[in-house]
Formats: structure tokens, sequence, C-alpha cells
């Protein structure tokens, strides 16, 4: 998008400037940036204590646990990545004002983030611990549970958005505000795709 | 280089009418009463509580520090037990660090930022009344604690086993680490919303290259938090918390767990936190210094590579703290030569000053004095600092009186001058009078012979071998008399700060009026009234140079076109701050308490149960959708902002 100028030698008369823009020339953009360094960081946290501890075992899992089925992880990190096309079709609506195409992309991604935290339960089971067993079931459940809780809030902040697109009047702000959530979701679902590869290949390797 | 730059300030280029800065005051300013009070988003009202909050944190964990004083005063004292000894020295720690050093830097920084970018408010408001209010709720759950006897006892470290389930049962060791994710979820709000502000709200013309080095101190601040903070947060609440809680593995070494591994997520935050609260108040100090020499600060592109620089290698230096648990060589070799390399841009800061200092005018006023007592006490402490980042010295000074005499040289010189300097260079600003110059050196040297009288023996306490952390020491030591001497210095550093309690409730009376710009001051804050209007600025600044007053030329475009009868702030562009579109500013709500509440309930129902995240969870997201559901009356100013510019 090219950057939207309003300058004249005297004065600079803001009057004609946009009310609403879209990614990082929008305000917004940069609040949810700043949770998505947050969040990424602490989820970087929570994978510090798997690859540390790791050293105390001989074995990882350790003797006992099996290791991660990975059917589970595989139908989740596929649909993430499936997800990718709605999220794609939501942001360019958005960039368009086209509310009614906007408001069906976030039904749709709704859907799939209800699905997405039904499949984190398997994900839990396919671990085959417990949190409390040792420290391999405890770093791996946290994981999960950490990003687990970020699918939540995902699942409110989708819905929410769905439940002001149906019940409002949509406006330009609306919009913008609806590419920001297609910007988290691949924050959202690029995460897990990276972590849910170190937890089920390593114990491969 | 020019020399002296000081020019008269012109007059705004546009006058706005008596009709127009109603509406402003209107569109901006709160409703009366107790609701617009709870429900204010107004940066500077926000500020001022952080900044009130923290200073009275401040003080109850200074009489928390006289207490300690009094019971080591002499050896075998009963004044004061072990067992509230503990709490006593693990609460006044974790005030001052949580409580007090950081958010007293948030609160200056919220106030300031906004005025010295020419913004009319914060890019967040919302989230900045919550994390304030966050904050509220982490100190008084910390000091009713105590007050309950249930204060933690385990050092402001919380190092485990020590804080683990098993050698800290009960509920202390759950309120440290309550308490500190509270301020933690605050500074994060507070860093999101000084990086969006600092980026997205500056004036035209101040590209970032004209930045006032307050701001740049400040940007990389909020940087630093973004990337030390959630070290802490994540390893208090999840990884101690739940090996408390639920008894996850993290520490428990029988079953795969390390004790190590709490140290290195503690210092990795740990380390940054000395430079995240001391940043800022190099910034402060750069202020002081351009406006008390009535010159720009020398090197202003070393000073903010200086400032960059600490910040990233504030994180290369975490290991020095754990020299003690035997590290391989090579380790201890690189975290030593990482330590002795930050004392550096440091170093190119303090050589900035004194430059500065020696070719400009200087005006020893009060906070030029602070400024000046800094200098002193920090290279005290910087320079103990690269004696304890020495493997074969730390090894002997560790966990000694000598470590305590260093961190306070350290953080009173490098927090606490230069905040009580900024404190009464601000404070016209704040409160539009000015402060008392006498009871102001009055308290700069009641400071100033006070922290040296108590925290100088200490020097040779450690390297005569008394332990920190100890309620009493035996006759027979001979370490009586120092820590007599460290006591009558306590007492010395309280009335200082008496002083200048009575100095601000004294010039709120009857000090004299402050005007725009009592100083001559070069940066944006000043060519508001003081304290300024709700909205700030009645006719948008554009910025020139790097000293936005003093380089005014009076040629300079006017900022047209923003409406009064809307919150509309201007945004700019990233890099060169040039005019991008207009954002409409959410109105204020009472919702960001009232996710403060829930996110309050959740942490504190975490000191018992782990269903405090289910139930403390679910009242924090009713509020935030609460918070986020369009109100009528924004949704109207939108579509009839989106129909007027159809």
């Amino acid at each position: 998008m090219s950057e939207p100028r309003a300058e004249s030698p005297v004065t600079i008369d803001v009057s004609r400037l946009p009310a609403t823009v879209f990614g990082r020339w929008d305000l917004g953009w940069w609040g949810t940036m700043g949770f998505v360094v947050i969040e990424g960081v602490t989820l970087f946290i929570c994978l510090v204590p798997y690859l540390y501890l790791r050293r105390n075992f001989d074995q990882w899992p350790p003797p006992g646990t099996p290791r991660p089925d990975s059917a589970p992880f595989a139908a989740q990190v596929g649909l993430m990545l499936l997800s990718w096309v709605p999220a794609r079709c939501l942001d360019r609506a958005a960039r368009r004002f086209d509310g009614p195409t906007v408001r069906r992309w976030l039904v749709v991604l709704a859907v799939f983030v209800i699905a997405f935290a039904v499949l984190r339960a398997f994900e839990l089971q396919a671990l085959h611990t417990r949190w409390n067993a040792d420290a391999y079931g405890t770093t791996t459940w946290i994981i999960l549970l950490m990003h687990a809780s970020l699918i939540v809030v995902e699942v409110g902040e989708v819905l929410t958005m769905v439940a002001i697109f149906y019940g409002h009047r949509v406006t330009e702000r609306h919009c913008s505000d609806a590419s920001d959530v297609a910007a988290y979701w691949y924050f959202l679902t690029g995460s897990w795709i990276v972590l849910a590869a170190i937890l089920v290949l390593w114990p491969r390797l | 280089m020019t020399d002296t730059v000081a020019t008269p300030i012109e007059p705004p280029a546009r006058v706005p009418t008596d009709a127009e800065l109603r509406e402003l005051e209107r569109t901006w300013g709160d409703r009366p009463g107790l609701r617009g009070w709870l429900a204010t988003t107004d940066h500077k009202r926000v500020a001022a509580r952080y900044l009130v909050t923290a200073f009275v944190f401040f003080l109850l964990a200074g009489f928390a520090s006289v207490l300690m004083r009094l019971q080591l005063a002499r050896p075998e004292q009963t004044f004061v037990g072990p067992d509230l000894y503990n709490q006593l020295f693990t609460v006044h720690g974790t005030a001052m660090l949580f409580l007090f050093a950081a958010p007293v830097m948030f609160a200056m920084g919220t106030y300031l930022v906004p005025l010295m970018i020419g913004a009319r408010c914060v890019a967040y408001p919302r989230l900045n009344a919550y994390g304030y209010y966050v904050y509220l709720l982490g100190g008084v759950v910390l000091w009713g604690a105590l007050l309950a006897n249930t204060g933690p006892d385990v050092g402001w470290t919380a190092y485990v086993p020590l804080a683990g389930p098993d050698y800290s049962p009960g509920h202390r060791a759950d309120v440290w680490q309550v308490v500190v994710t509270y301020t933690e979820v605050a500074s994060l709000a507070g860093a999101v919303v000084l990086i969006a502000t600092i980026f997205k709200l500056r004036a035209p013309g101040m590209t970032l290259n004209r930045m006032p080095l307050f701001v740049w101190t400040m940007l990389v601040m909020a940087f630093i938090v973004i990337f030390a903070m959630p070290w802490v947060a994540t390893g208090s609440t999840i990884f101690l918390g739940m090996d408390r809680l639920v008894a996850t593995q993290y520490f428990n070494p029988a079953e795969g767990g390390d004790v190590l591994l709490w140290q290195h997520v503690f210092w990795f935050f740990g380390h940054p936190e000395v430079y995240l609260i001391l940043l800022p108040a190099l910034g402060m100090v750069s202020s002081i210094v351009t406006t008390f020499t009535r010159r720009p600060v020398f090197g202003y592109p070393a000073m903010v590579l200086a400032a960059v620089a600490t910040g990233i290698l504030s994180f290369g230096l975490w290991v020095h703290h754990m020299f003690a648990v035997g590290l391989p060589q090579l380790a201890a070799s690189f975290f030593t030569a990482a330590s002795t390399m930050i004392a550096v841009p440091t170093g190119i800061q303090i050589f900035c000053w004194i430059a500065t200092i020696a070719s400009g005018r200087p005006r020893l006023r009060v906070p030029l004095g602070f400024v000046l007592g800094f200098v002193f006490i920090f290279v005290l402490g910087g320079l103990t600092g690269v004696m304890v980042a020495s493997v074969p010295f730390d090894l002997q000074a560790h966990d000694t009186y000598f470590v305590v005499a260093h961190f306070h040289y350290t953080i009173l010189g490098g927090v606490a001058f230069p905040v009580f300097a900024a404190l009464h260079y601000w404070f016209p600003k704040l409160t539009g009078r000015m402060p008392n110059e006498r009871l102001g050196w009055w308290t700069f040297w009641l400071l100033f012979i006070g922290v040296n009288a108590a925290f100088f023996p200490m020097h040779f306490l450690g390297l005569e071998g008394m332990p920190r952390r100890v309620y009493t020491y035996l006759a027979a030591t001979g370490w009586g008399d120092l820590n007599l001497l460290a006591t009558v210095g306590a007492f010395v550093m309280t009335a200082g700060v008496l002083v200048f309690l009575v100095n601000v409730a004294w010039s709120l009376r009857a000090g004299a009026p402050a005007g725009e710009n009592p100083w001559d001051a070069d940066t944006l804050e000043w060519s508001t009234s003081s304290p300024p209007p709700p909205y700030n600025f009645a006719v948008l600044p554009v910025v020139e140079g790097r000293s936005a007053l003093w380089d005014r030329s009076g040629r300079a475009p006017i900022v047209t076109g923003l409406r009064s009868d809307m919150r509309e702030q201007l945004v700019t562009t990233a890099l060169d701050a040039r005019p991008s579109y207009r954002h409409l500013m959410p109105n204020p709500s009472l919702w960001p308490l009232a996710a403060a509440a829930g996110t309050g309930l959740l942490l504190f129902l975490l000191i018992f149960t782990p269903w405090g995240i289910v139930i403390g969870g679910i009242a924090t997201g009713l509020a935030i959708l609460g918070w986020a559901w369009p109100t009528r009356r924004h949704e109207a100013e939108e579509l009839r902002r989106e129909r007027e510019a159809a």
C-alpha cells in the first residue's frame, strides 16, 4: 500500500488524510505486533526448559514414556496451514472494505479456531504423559497449554468480531481490526507449526 | 559544532479561538465525579497516579529498610526477629525493584513522552489505564500480605529450592510469584503503549534523529521490557507457581528438573532489569544537562547508539550473577568480558555529559546538583561492578555486603538520584508551581551524605566477610561500628526524603507560579501550559530541529484540519514522522478497571488454586469483551468521519 500524505508549503492540512489505514500504517497493527512479540517470547521461554532439561535424561522421552503420536499433531498442523487461505481472503476483503465478505470469512475462521481447540485435547492425549510425571511431561504439557491459551483467546476474539460484524453497522475501522485478526492468525498458527515440529520430531531423532 | 543555541521561544504560529479551546476541553476532558476519575484515560492523570503510587511504595519499602537497619545497628539485637527480617528484606527488594524503580520510569515516560513528541495522548489510552490498575493491585497484594504475616520471605530473587514447595510451605512464596506477575503484566502493557506512541504519534518533523534523548531511552527501555520481562513472569507464575500448585517438575532434580534453570530464567530477566530502570534515568539526566548548560547535549548520535548498545548488551550478561554456581571456565571468561564491555557505552554517555557541561554555561540549580551527585555515586557503583565482573573477586565477594553496597550504589546513584533530579526539574510542568530551591538543596545534601554513609561502609563489611540477608551478627566479629554508621546513614537519607515531602507540600501551596517554560528548556513539553490541558497542545507543533523549542524559526508550517469535536490524533510515519492518517482515539471507560480487576482476581486466586486461571480468565475475558464492544457514541463518530471523508 502506498503511503498516504498531505503536505503543503505553508500549512499541513490533515483533514484530507484518510481516517482508516491498514497494516503497519495503522496504529492498531503496532499493538497487535507488540503482543505477538510478547507472546512469541513467552512461547520460546516455555520451550527453553524442554531443551535445557533434556540433558538430564539419557533418553527423550524418558524410559517408560512412549514417543508422542504424530497423527493429531500432523492433523493440527495441516488444518492450520489450510486456515491460511481464509485468513488471507479475510485480509483482502477487509482491505476492500467489503463488510459482507469479511463477515463470512470471520465465520469460517471461527470454525477453524474452534477446531484447533478440539484438536488440542487430542494432542495432549497423544503425549502419553502427564504434567507431573517428570520434567519431560511438565515441559511438553506446559508448551501445549500455553499455546492453547492463545487459541482460547483467539476463539474469544474471532467470535466477538463475528458478533460485531453481524450486530452492528460495519465501519472502516472494523475492517482494519479484521485485517489485524488475520495478521495475528499467521502468528498463532505459525508458532504452533514450529513447536509441533520440535515436540514430534526431536524424540524421533 | 555550535555552542550555546538557546533562542527566545516563538509564539505559536496560530492562536486558537476561545470556542475551539472550550471544544477541545470538552472533547478531551474527563467527566466530573468519581466515575470520571476512575474511567480516565488521560495519560497525564494516569501517570500522576503511577507516580504517587510508586512513591508511596518507595516510602513503605524505605520504612522496611529502616527497620532492618535498626535491627543491625548493634550486634545480637532482638528488635526484629529472623522470620520478620526475612520478610522485610524480601519485600524491600521486591517493592523497590518491581513496585518503584520500573514503575516510576513508566510514570515519567507515560507523562512526558506524549508531551515531548507533540502528541495529544498515548497510542492506547485504555491499555495504559489497565496497566496502572493491575500494578496498583499487585502492590496492594504485596503490602497486604506483609501486614497479614504472609509476606514473601525467600529473597527478591526467590531462588529454588528454597522457594519451591519442599522448603517454603504456606503461601509466602506464592505471594511473591504473583506480585511479580502483576507488575510484569503492567510493565508489558506500558511497553507496548510506549513503543507505538513513540513510533507513530510524533509531531510532523520529529524524525527519529530529532527525538529527545529521554524519548530514545524510553524506547530502548520499552524494548528491553518486551524481551526481558516475559522471562520472570513466565518463570515465576508458570514454572515456580505450577511446581508449587500442581506439582510440575521444573525444579525437582528427582524427576529430571534442575534448580539452576531458575537462576538462568530469573537473571535473563534480572540483569536487563537493571538497565531498563537505568536507561530512562540516563535520558532524564540528558534533558537536565541540556537545559542547565543551555546547549544541546554533546555527541547526540553517540548517546543514542550508546543507549541502544546498552540495551542489546544487557541481554548478554546474566550469567555473571551465577559465577558462584560452578561454570565452565570458557563461559565464565565470556561473561566477564561481556560484563566489562557494557561499561563502555555507559562511559561514553558520562563523557558526553561531562563534555556538555564543560562546553556549556552551567547553571547550578537543584536538578543539576542531583545529576552531579548521580555521576559521583553511579561511577562508584560502576567501578565495583567491574570488580565483581571478575570471577576470582566475585567468588570472594559473592553474597556478602560488598554486593549489597555495589548494587545500592548502582541503583540509588543510577535511578534514585536521577529520579529526584527529574522530580525537581519537571515539578513545575506537573503542578504549575516552582519547587523550593533551598529545601531542594537540603534534600540533595541529606541524600548524598546519607547514601554514602549508609552504603560505603558496607564495602568494608563485605570484604570482612559479613554475609547479606543475616538478621544479626556476633559482637566478636567487630562489625558493630560500621553497621552503626550505616544505620546513621539510613536515617540521614530518611531525613532527606522527608524534606522532599515537605518541599512538595509547601511548593504545591506557596510555590511561585511556573509559567510554560521556567527553565528555558528545549523540549516540546515546555511549550504548553503548566500543568498541560487535557488535550496537551491547542495547535499541534511542527518540529524543525533536535532542540524543538530552541530551533524554532517561526517559519514552520502549521498543522490544520484535525477535529476538535472528537478525539482525533494525527498519526505519522515511523521513521520520518510524515503525516499519515487521522486516528480516532477511544473515549474514557470503566472497562480497563474491570479488566484489571479480573486480572487481579486471576493472579490473587493463583496464590491458592490453579482454578484461578479459569475464574479470573473468564472475568478478564468478559471485561475485555465490554472494552472492545463498540459504543454507540464511538460508532457514530466513526460513521460521521467516514461520511464526511466520502
